[in-house]
């Protein structure tokens, strides 16, 4: 066995060497990054995160811990391929070296785009996109407040913008990084320093980039952020075609970072020239108004009442005297008339007494008017039976209603005048005897004296 | 509410009701009277809330014993 000291070289500690190594290691590996699957994944209390990184030969050890796994757009699980940044360090009570992880991503734009709709969706859900929740942007801000990188296109474009719009604003801006592991940490820390030092609404902008650029804004924890600000959040991230989870969690989303300095503050030379308007408006309003009102005044003005008063004056001077003169009149026959019976005259005069006289007119009107109908009725009536009786002795003396009875008239041959006596004929003398339907010629050939009575029948 | 303590948009908003109100035939003269002085107060809280801003760029930091503080803004060191 050869004795130690003949090799001439150091001797370590264990905890030396493992703190050299250590040392070496994270000098030599800062800032890396990794590629592999995902295997003996292990979530510790849902803080740290434990697990290897694997290919098809060889292993690492990897340490993730709650602070930067927070940020995570998407959950790490076994087997899925990721990429993870961070730096080379040793666990010197084990002695085994692992990589400690700041940021992973899956690996494939496909991954991150699904990762951006699982984490849309779930907070869809939560009611983070609400519109009834969106709050109203002011139109003239006192304190602009904004986060974004000091040395950026974005925050001269803003301010080119706002400088056109509104010479006289405020803005307050907090520089961030828009990119990289620690974005989504420092924009949420200066929101919250925006907030404390009292600004009316925030921009949160970033120039385009691709999905991975983009990062901070499609984190759970600055959509948080975002949604519960007291302050009205304007999202201005990327390029109009670009959507970030922030874009939809924010008050407003500005298509582009310009586009935010339309949104946060109105064009003061519009706002002006409005006013103008309105005041000339309002103006040429009540002028007309007026003028509506001068025109009634005026009608009434130009009528003679006003124009000559004394006019109308006169007329009351003369109805006046005339009034006077009648009065007068008026006067000088009552006094005459004051020689007879004043009462009897009121007597006469009232009213009532006229009014019953009236009545009693009126009353003997009507009883005269009965007495004389049912005169007229009764004569009617006379006359009517009168007809009757005559038209019945009409009837029963008709010849033709006699000879309908069986009675005949007798008349000589040649004149038409009827017998009545026996006298009136001679024996052989021919005569026509009428009946009902005609007549009979026949001759007379004896003449026998017999006074006429009732039930005579035959005679031979 | 008084009209300077108004803001830009309630104003504007009171400014709008009134121009509706002065075009409605049936407003007395003296209703009318009172809505125009009413208008042109409000408007010029308005042009008075436009220039009430001061005009500043400044640039928000936190120093070392947690103080928030602003200075104004020079793009070009920033850059």
């Amino acid at each position: 066995m050869r004795d130690h000291k003949d090799l001439n070289s150091k001797i370590y500690t264990v905890s030396e060497l493992n703190s050299n190594i250590r040392k070496s290691l994270e000098s030599s590996y800062s800032d890396i990054w990794l590629e592999g699957e995902v295997s003996n994944f292990y979530f510790q209390d849902k803080k740290h995160m434990y697990f290897d990184l694997k290919d098809e030969k060889s292993k690492i050890r990897v340490v993730m811990f709650h602070h930067h796994n927070r940020n995570l757009l998407f959950e790490i699980e076994e087997g899925l391929h990721i990429l993870v940044n961070g730096y080379i360090s040793v666990y010197e009570k084990r002695g085994e070296y692992q990589l400690i992880a700041l940021d992973a991503r899956p690996v494939g734009k496909g991954s991150l785009i699904l990762a951006f709709e699982h984490l849309k969706e779930k907070l869809e859900k939560k009611g983070y996109f609400e519109s009834i929740l969106k709050k109203r942007i002011p139109v003239i801000p006192g304190k602009i407040g904004i986060a974004t990188s000091a040395g950026g296109a974005v925050i001269s474009d803003i301010i080119s913008v706002l400088k056109r719009r509104f010479k006289n604003f405020h803005l307050i801006l907090r520089d961030v990084n828009v990119q990289g592991i620690t974005s989504a940490d420092e924009i949420c820390n200066a929101i919250d320093d925006l907030i404390e030092y009292g600004v009316d609404v925030i921009i949160l902008a970033r120039g385009g980039g691709s999905l991975e650029d983009l990062w901070a804004f499609n984190t759970e924890m600055l959509a948080d952020k975002i949604f519960n600000c007291p302050i009205p959040v304007i999202s201005a991230v990327g390029h109009e075609t670009d959507y970030t989870i922030s874009d939809f969690v924010a008050d407003k989303r500005a298509a582009t970072p310009s586009v935010a300095g339309e949104i946060v503050i109105l064009n003061k030379t519009e706002a002006v020239e409005n006013l103008k308007e309105i005041n000339k408006k309002i103006k040429n309003l009540l002028k007309s108004k007026i003028s509506k009102y001068k025109r009634e005044v005026g009608f009434l003005i130009n009528r003679r009442i006003f124009i000559k008063p004394e006019l109308m004056l006169g007329r009351f001077r003369q109805a006046a005297g005339e009034a006077r003169i009648k009065l007068m009149e008026n006067l000088r026959e009552i006094t005459a008339a004051k020689a007879g019976s004043v009462s009897e005259y009121y007597r006469r005069v009232d009213e009532r007494n006229i009014l019953r006289k009236i009545y009693a007119f009126k009353m003997e009107i009507k009883n005269k008017n009965i007495v004389m109908i049912s005169n007229i009725k009764n004569y009617l009536l006379f006359k009517k039976n009168e007809l009757k009786m005559i038209l019945k002795n009409l009837q029963d003396n008709n010849p033709i209603a006699v000879m309908n009875r069986g009675f005949a008239l007798i008349y000589k041959e040649k004149v038409d005048k009827n017998i009545k006596g026996i006298d009136e004929v001679e024996i052989n003398q021919k005569v026509r005897i009428m009946l009902r339907d005609g007549v009979l010629k026949a001759k007379i050939f004896d003449r026998i004296y017999k006074k006429l009575e009732l039930g005579f029948k035959n005679e031979d | 509410m008084k009209i300077e303590k108004m803001s830009f948009e309630q104003s504007m908003e009171k400014l709008e009701e009134i121009v509706k109100e002065l075009e409605n035939e049936n407003i007395s003269l003296e209703e009318s009277m009172e809505k125009f002085e009413m208008g042109i107060k409000l408007s010029s809280n308005c042009l008075k809330k436009l220039n009430e801003a001061e005009g500043k760029i400044e640039k928000l930091t936190r120093t070392k014993d947690g103080k928030l503080i602003a200075d104004e803004l020079d793009l070009e060191k920033e850059k």
